[in-house]
């Protein structure tokens, strides 16, 4: 609280304005004569609060941009009834949400039918906790935050394979077999390709992986990790898994629509058909934070001079960036098959991940500089090359050839 | 100690009751729970990088390797209950017989150190003494799993077939 009133500027004082709520709140309690103990659990319960309050708000915001961008995509107007061009459609779509009927199948079992729809949840808001979103805001500031990170999103998996057996029904079984052979596959490059910045950085902890990213190149160019030959690889294999991972088009093949209904999600109305699409937004917010500050230096400033804005400032402007190439690969990309599904991810995805291991290693120790450069590059720029000529000549679809349709 | 009086007796009917479920998919999903207690008790001791492990390892794989397999070996039977009578009984006793005697005379023998200050960790050691003290048994298990995941992938290609190309409308 001293902290807040003696530093001199308004925009540092901006800095702690994500964490005024729990200072308030401990402010308070040590007024109340509380005990320490109570103090500190309070002021979690308030941090957690803020983080879960700012990303529902984030959610309700997305679903109606998600919903207006497509629209203008596909040359829509999307929806503009309620409300001033259609800004109060989440609260609709909340109001519709939960008053509708909540069904359970007659074969359902109906625990593990009520269970998967909050362990969905669970693990994407424990996944927020631990991101770095500002430099004095970091709600749960691990030592072992990459590792957190991934050992919650293990949960996801399990939770989807509840929620399509439990529904006793063909397409949600359908879909989560779809689920898990994807996530599990998908996994791998996802963690591999965070494993370099484990390596160069030489921590687990997120906040200090983002204070490592500080400083410019040649005066101007960030010094992220994804500005590195490594970085650039491994956080390019990153984006692609982190799609598949959070079941996007063009990977969204375990709910398309237009195959097997909603996937697992097939037998859910009402709120806990809400609480399915709550967990897959919050988790791309989670999946693109983690990405955020791996590679693109979390809330680093993009120039340098531009440090007096509040830090969580950029964060959440890269967060609105890389959420919207999302939306828009969703508009223009189809739908992939399984079988390409998976061969991208094994013959493409998973030796570039592994590339970018020994190359990392080689930057480690050849100075992060010119030298670094030199090496690097063509260790991963000729496999790259090799696995997309392979890749094109043999496995790539060809040209369809229409039989009866042309003439 | 309150903690772990509250998990253990948890941890035990989450595992007996996945022994004892007559459907495999319930089987499979107690023992995931039985593993997930089993990292929530390492993470109470303040063993946080096991329990995180833990959890990552055996609910995120080993759980999701059962359960995946259970559903593509016996799709049409999912309804088929495995017989309560311990009809393998003796092969049973051969197997768990020696691994618990292995159990409790390696519990017997560990001295437990006086309670006081946690000895300090940090997963630096961990690497460091992974990959210098011992390194030969890093690498033997890295070439034992590289040759099984080879293995595996032999044995699931159809000999005959060559790989399809999806360009068949």
């Amino acid at each position: 609280m001293s902290l807040l009133a003696t530093t001199p500027f308004l925009p540092m004082k901006l800095e702690f304005l994500p964490r005024l709520p729990q200072m308030l709140v401990e402010v308070i309690f040590h007024r109340l004569g509380a005990p320490e103990w109570l103090v500190s659990i309070a002021g979690f319960i308030v941090a957690a609060s803020t983080v879960v309050g700012v990303f529902m708000g984030g959610f309700a915001l997305l679903s109606l941009v998600e919903r207006k961008t497509l629209a203008r995509i596909q040359n829509r107007i999307g929806p503009n009834r309620a409300g001033w061009f259609g800004i109060l459609q989440p609260v609709a779509d909340g109001i519709k949400m939960l008053t509708k009927e909540d069904i359970v199948p007659a074969k359902a079992e109906w625990l593990l039918h009520l269970a998967a729809p909050i362990l969905i949840v669970i693990p994407s808001i424990l996944a927020l906790g631990v991101i770095p979103y500002g430099r004095e805001w970091t709600p749960v500031p691990l030592e072992l935050g990459l590792l957190f990170f991934f050992s919650v999103g293990a949960l996801t998996e399990l939770s989807v394979f509840m929620a399509g057996w439990a529904s006793g029904s063909k397409f949600p079984m359908l879909g989560a077999m779809r689920a898990i052979s994807q996530m599990v596959s998908y996994e791998l490059p996802l963690i591999i390709s965070a494993l370099g910045v484990v390596m160069v950085s030489g921590t687990l902890s997120l906040p200090v992986i983002v204070d490592k990213q500080a400083g410019f190149h040649l005066g101007f160019i960030p010094a992220w990790n994804l500005f590195t030959p490594w970085g650039l690889v491994a956080g390019l294999v990153f984006y692609i898994a982190a799609i598949a991972e959070a079941n996007r088009c063009p990977f969204d093949l375990p709910e398309g629509e237009s195959e097997i209904v909603a996937g697992h999600m097939t037998e859910y109305s009402g709120f806990k058909y809400a609480l399915f699409f709550m967990g897959e937004y919050l988790g791309l917010f989670a999946i693109s934070g983690l990405g955020i500050t791996l590679f693109l230096g979390g809330w680093q400033a993009p120039l340098p001079g531009l440090g007096f804005v509040p830090s969580w400032i950029w964060f959440f402007a890269k967060l609105a960036v890389v959420i919207m190439s999302f939306l828009w690969i969703r508009g223009t990309f189809p739908r992939v098959r399984i079988d390409q599904l998976m061969r991208f991810a094994w013959l493409c995805l998973i030796p570039m991940a592994l590339l970018t291991l020994p190359a990392a290693a080689i930057w480690h120790f050849a100075g992060r500089g010119l030298l670094g450069w030199v090496t690097t590059v063509p260790l991963l720029l000729i496999p790259w090359v090799i696995i997309t000529v392979i890749y094109n000549r043999r496995l790539s679809p060809s040209t369809r050839i229409y039989r009866f349709a042309d003439s | 100690m309150i903690p772990l009086l509250i998990l253990s007796p948890l941890i035990l009917l989450a595992a007996l009751g996945a022994v004892w479920k007559a459907r495999p998919v319930h089987a499979a999903l107690l023992l995931a729970l039985a593993l997930a207690l089993n990292a929530v008790l390492y993470l109470v001791i303040g063993a946080d990088f096991i329990g995180l492990v833990q959890f990552m390892v055996y609910v995120g794989a080993v759980a999701v390797l059962i359960v995946f397999s259970l559903l593509i070996t016996r799709p049409g039977d999912e309804a088929e209950e495995i017989s309560r009578r311990p009809r393998s009984l003796l092969p049973g006793l051969v197997c768990t017989v020696p691994v618990l005697a292995v159990l409790i005379c390696s519990i017997s023998r560990v001295t437990t150190p006086s309670a006081g200050e946690a000895p300090a960790f940090s997963v630096e050691q961990l690497g460091k003494a992974l990959f210098t003290t011992h390194a030969p048994a890093v690498v033997t298990v890295g070439v034992l799993l590289t040759a099984v995941m080879i293995g595996a992938a032999l044995f699931a290609r159809d000999p005959g077939k060559k790989p399809q190309t999806p360009s068949d409308p």
